[in-house]
């Protein structure tokens, strides 16, 4: 397995406010790399440097052989990043089939050509927003929004892509159809890392796992699940307990006595 | 089918306007068919390039009065409300407007500063304060991590008042004859046209319009933000320098040929999105037509009601506030911005 995005000794703080402490870790390529962890515990700010909206930081990242802040955006750079953050509002109730269109920009000049259009209306179909494509972003629901911005990045074809919690507002349905969606952009040799907050649907889908913890990432061995339980008992500061099925490690939180 | 319908009306609107405003005049009304016959004449005219041939006063009026005005008009009135999209669009903010963030106001000083003191042409000034007004507002509402919106319409209001004021100065130090040529222009006038006004207006703001007809769809992107451009890997700093400079460029033209006209880029890109949505591919063009078109109509009606000049200014106000009003009800637009 290549190591495609590298960093070390990551530190960054909000004024006096230390938010990441040298921080280490390697996300490989073509995997799901999914990072866990407490509400405020600093995995949207490493989202934000990741991302490349945040560039005031300490130590070093890598993508490839590059340095995250010499990357430039656009189709020419070494790596199409494309990434989706939690929260998006827009003033303007622009189509959905338009907001999607968007994503291209970076391909096509002045008008989008008729590759920008096909590669809208697949996505649209593979995630069936098809029926949607004319309908005002505004008026749709959170999930159908998640969804829409979903396919807006996925249809500049990114190299790598890096999600903030992508099952957020989901129902069971989408979230199970976006996980899967993911992991057949996995297999086709898409990077993806992304911070969630189910541990289950991580444990399911996920390749490789980390905890926020401690301003740190650190790496969790699923294969061990006394390990995993008391770790993530320690992270999420809950008592949980695991069930195994079909080889697997799910966890459940343990009810507190009435 | 509708679209299509509508998009045909874009097209045919303006020319259809454009030819009935010439029968309009304080030298009286010429008929459908006496005008069909002077055009086919012109048009004869140049095809035999017989151009040095003396007009007669009718032609005189028409082509040399009528005409140069009735195109002025189109333009100011496209490229305002052009500005008015573009700056909606780029700066997410559907009550900015060319006034709203002081480049209306920069560009009237810049111009009555080059009337009173004619050291630079009077569009070159506008254009360098309207570039100096929307500049210091974006600085002073940029707080380092990201601009705000409301602050930024908050420090338009001031720029703008501050160059009011700049203004109100230089008429009172102006002699009474400069000072009645600075308040007329203020108030936005069209008669003064001439195929001079449309020659020097012609180049910045046609051009100014064709770039920004170029770059039409990028419009989308970065209305949604800044993030979200990056996101999809644009780094959106460039392309909003170089279109917030062609929007202040039209409307720097704009204000330096025919003086203030207030509120005109606010209403027409909202009237357009009511009709046409909020997509810019079509909205860049509809604006062009639709302001061009609403402006024209607006002079001709107080060139057929009134025997004298009423600034054109007035009318704006005073024809466009009901239309605006009414169909911001009828829509129920709602910004929950």
């Amino acid at each position: 397995m290549k190591e495609l995005i590298q960093i070390h000794n990551l530190s960054f703080s909000f004024g006096k406010q230390q938010v990441l402490a040298e921080l280490t870790a390697n996300f490989y390529a073509s995997e799901l790399t999914v990072i866990l962890g407490r509400n405020g515990s600093g995995k949207s700010t490493l989202f934000n440097i990741l991302s490349g909206m945040e560039r005031l930081y300490k130590g070093e990242v890598l993508f490839g052989s590059q340095d995250r802040k010499h990357i430039k955006s656009g189709k020419n750079s070494g790596f199409r990043i494309g990434f989706m953050t939690q929260f998006h509002q827009t003033t303007f109730p622009f189509t959905v089939f338009d907001v999607v269109l968007t994503g291209r920009a970076a391909f096509s000049r002045f008008a989008p050509s008729q590759v920008d259009l096909d590669l809208v209306a697949e996505n649209l179909r593979a995630f069936r927003l098809w029926h949607l494509k004319d309908k005002p972003y505004t008026a749709l629901s959170g999930g159908e929004r998640q969804l829409v911005l979903l396919c807006r990045i996925l249809v500049q074809q990114p190299d790598v892509l890096l999600l903030d919690e992508p099952t957020n507002h989901l129902d069971l349905h989408y979230q199970v159809a976006v996980m899967e969606h993911l992991k057949r952009l996995v297999e086709t040799g898409t990077t993806v890392v992304s911070v969630m907050h189910d541990p289950n649907l991580a444990l399911l889908y996920g390749d490789r796992f980390y905890v926020m913890q401690d301003k740190k990432l650190h790496e969790l061995e699923e294969k061990d699940p006394a390990v995993l339980l008391s770790t993530l008992e320690n992270t999420y500061n809950v008592a949980l307990t695991d069930v195994q099925h079909a080889g697997r490690t799910f966890i459940i939180p343990k009810r507190k006595p009435l | 089918m509708q679209q299509r319908l509508k998009i045909l009306l874009l097209v045919l609107m303006p020319l259809v306007v454009l030819f009935f405003s010439l029968s309009l005049g304080s030298t009286g009304y010429i008929g459908i068919l006496d005008l069909t016959h002077y055009t086919w004449m012109a048009v004869q005219r140049f095809w035999s390039e017989m151009l040095g041939e003396s007009y007669t006063d009718t032609e005189t009026i028409l082509w040399q009065v009528r005409l140069p005005r009735i195109l002025l008009t189109f333009m100011v009135g496209a490229a305002l409300a052009v500005s008015g999209g573009v700056l909606q669009a780029i700066f997410r903010n559907p009550i900015v407007d060319p006034f709203s963030l002081g480049i209306s106001s920069g560009a009237a000083f810049g111009a009555a500063l080059s009337m009173l003191i004619p050291l630079i042409p009077i569009n070159l000034s506008a254009f360098l304060f309207g570039v100096l007004a929307v500049g210091i507002t974006y600085l002073v509402s940029y707080s380092g991590v990201r601009t705000s919106l409301i602050t930024m319409v908050l420090s338009g209001m001031i720029i703008t008042g501050v160059f009011t004021a700049f203004l109100t100065i230089l008429q009172y130090l102006s002699d009474p004859y400069k000072l009645q040529a600075i308040v007329q222009w203020t108030m936005g006038n069209l008669h003064t046209a001439s195929w001079d006004k449309v020659q020097t207006a012609f180049l910045p703001i046609g051009g100014g319009l064709a770039a920004i007809a170029a770059l039409r769809w990028k419009l989308n992107l970065l209305a949604l933000g800044d993030q979200e451009a990056l996101a999809v890997g644009v780094n959106p700093r460039n392309i909003k320098f170089i279109i917030v400079g062609l929007a202040t460029m039209i409307t720097a033209s704009a204000v330096a040929s025919v003086g203030m006209i207030s509120l005109f880029g606010l209403i027409v890109p909202h009237i357009s999105r009511i009709v046409f949505g909020p997509n810019n591919q079509i909205g860049v063009f509809a604006n062009m037509s639709i302001g061009g078109t609403f402006l024209l109509l607006i002079d001709d009606f107080s060139r057929a009601v009134m025997p004298f000049e009423i600034p054109v200014g007035v009318f704006t106000m005073i024809l466009g506030a009901p239309l605006f009003i009414y169909l911001m009800r009828k829509n129920a637009v709602n910004w929950n911005a």
